[in-house]
């Protein structure tokens, strides 16, 4: 089933809901461009991956990265190009975005009842199996604003994952994460990458992308310069910018 | 000589008190008058604010001029002349022939909804882009997104600053008396012009003193109720 072209537009978007099996395309992006008025931040991008794959997306600040995710769910309108996508998306920010006036549990169940018109006791039930899985069963009826970063970012994959999002997008979700607490979050999300959830990873955890990508891009200036397995990437970068890029980033 | 001291503070505290005592029915039913325009302005430019300040955000421009005309030209003018206007305008040019609680009660619905409204913007503003996003991102409609998201948050932010006219609202009830509207003001002038005698205007002194400080400990009680979800940990 292909979704219908908007006549004169080269910017298209599908959101089929599809039973999708694994190995069929979840998401192709041809071509796309975004340009925020004189800046060019993605400068044709094309790629595609399949359900159940995980890609890291690598790169210096002010690549691209968090524009080219944004363009999938549409927060940003692309200027060209085309994205074909099979599936709904949930989204994890660098800044969390918890909503402070909700305790967490109101932050996972408020869409699904809004949005879906999902009954509360069934959402409640489904929320309480998502705080076991990120570990924070204990913090259902706090604030946001009473629990550390760490801990925010976990209830903020769950409200995302409430959706039943087909594929999650995560924009450097531990870059504002205090080292030492980082790990709780990766945890969670090497969790969801064991249950096959297909997911994009913009990320400076190299480590982390090495673990658990599927496939890894590396972006510089709106391009993507160079992709391939973990293993090509860092074990065998080809491009000078990668390996000043690996360099920059492993020695600090 | 103390006794005699005694003695006479005494009585004169007595006279002091009958005189209060005759003053009172007067400086009350203009104190009625007061709250009336004070609780009718208040229940009405409340929620009038909130259509002007969300359209002064929308991208529509005619609806966005609009709402940004009225705000510039009812917060931008005095109150007192605003009064004078709708107390000639309507009788004269629309023949409408409206009590003065009823003319000062639209004029002041008018003037303050300007107020709340910039202070609703200002609130709305304050809003982190984040709280949008993560609504689009999970499919929120933007009604969603205001009524569920944003307003609440907005709350917070606009209670000390709507507390505060609230207060301003009090006293500026004063100025109907310049239309005739026999509020505490007017009240009390014409018991000082009549007695030549200022005990009048102490008495109406106290009485907006307690309700300003009424209205102070209500935003108090308001402002920690909100506060239940304030930042309170570090990330
Ligand atoms: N809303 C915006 N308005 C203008 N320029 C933007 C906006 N968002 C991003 N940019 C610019 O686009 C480029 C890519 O940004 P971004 O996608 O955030 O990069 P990255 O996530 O890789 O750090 C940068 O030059 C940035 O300044
Ligand atoms: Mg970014």
């Amino acid at each position: 089933m292909a979704g219908k072209k908007a006549s004169g537009s080269a910017v298209v978007r599908h959101e089929l809901k599809e039973n999708l099996q694994a190995g069929d395309t979840i998401l192709e992006m041809k071509n796309i461009v975004k340009k925020f008025d004189g800046v060019t931040a993605v400068d044709g991008v094309s790629f595609s991956m399949k359900k159940g794959e995980i890609v890291a997306i690598i790169g210096p600040s002010g690549s691209g990265k968090s524009t080219l995710l944004r363009s999938i769910n549409g927060l940003e309108n692309i200027t060209d190009g085309e994205i074909d996508l099979y599936g709904t998306t949930g989204m994890v920010f660098q800044h969390f975005n918890l909503f402070p006036h909700m305790t967490c549990l109101g932050n996972i169940t408020y869409a699904p009842i809004k949005v879906n018109g999902v009954k509360k006791a069934d959402i409640e039930k489904r929320a309480e199996e998502l705080l076991e899985l990120v570990g924070l069963v204990d913090k259902r009826d706090v604030y946001p604003g009473q629990i550390s970063g760490g801990q925010k970012q976990r209830i903020a994959i769950a409200r995302a994952l409430a959706m039943d999002p087909d594929l999650m997008l995560f924009d450097e979700p531990t870059s504002a994460l205090d080292p030492e607490i980082t790990g709780t979050v990766l945890s969670v999300m090497q969790k969801l990458a064991e249950q096959d959830m297909s997911m994009i990873i913009v990320t400076h955890e190299m480590q982390f992308a090495r673990n658990v990508a599927d496939r890894v891009l590396f972006m510089n200036k709106g391009k993507i310069v160079e992709e391939g397995t973990p293993e090509e990437i860092f074990g065998n970068p080809k491009s000078e910018r990668l390996r000043d890029f690996l360099k920059a980033v492993t020695s600090r | 000589m103390i006794s005699d001291f005694i003695s006479s503070f005494i009585t004169e505290f007595t006279d002091l008190m009958d005189y209060v005592g005759i003053l009172m029915p007067t400086l009350l039913a203009g104190a009625w008058v007061m709250v009336q325009l004070f609780c009718w302005t208040l229940l009405l430019s409340l929620p009038l604010g909130l259509p002007i300040a969300l359209g002064s955000n929308v991208r529509f421009w005619p609806i966005r001029a609009f709402c940004r005309f009225y705000v510039f030209v009812f917060r931008g003018t005095p109150l007192l002349l605003q009064l004078y206007f709708f107390y000639f305008l309507l009788p004269i040019q629309f023949d409408i022939r409206l009590p003065a609680l009823t003319t000062s009660i639209i004029t002041f619905v008018l003037n303050y909804a300007a107020y709340f409204a910039e202070i609703y913007r200002g609130g709305i503003n304050g809003i982190d882009r984040g709280q949008y996003e993560a609504a689009k991102a999970l499919g929120l409609s933007k009604m969603q997104t205001m009524v569920g998201i944003v307003l609440p948050q907005t709350m917070k932010i606009i209670l000390p600053p709507v507390s505060n006219e609230a207060i301003v609202l009090v006293k500026d009830t004063a100025l109907a008396s310049a239309i005739g509207l026999g509020e505490l003001m007017k009240a009390s002038k014409g018991a000082v012009n009549r007695d030549v005698d200022p005990t009048a205007y102490f008495v109406v002194a106290v009485i907006y003193l307690m309700f300003t400080f009424i209205l102070t400990l209500a935003s108090n009680r308001l402002e920690k109720r909100f506060k239940r979800y304030d930042e309170r940990a570090v990330s």
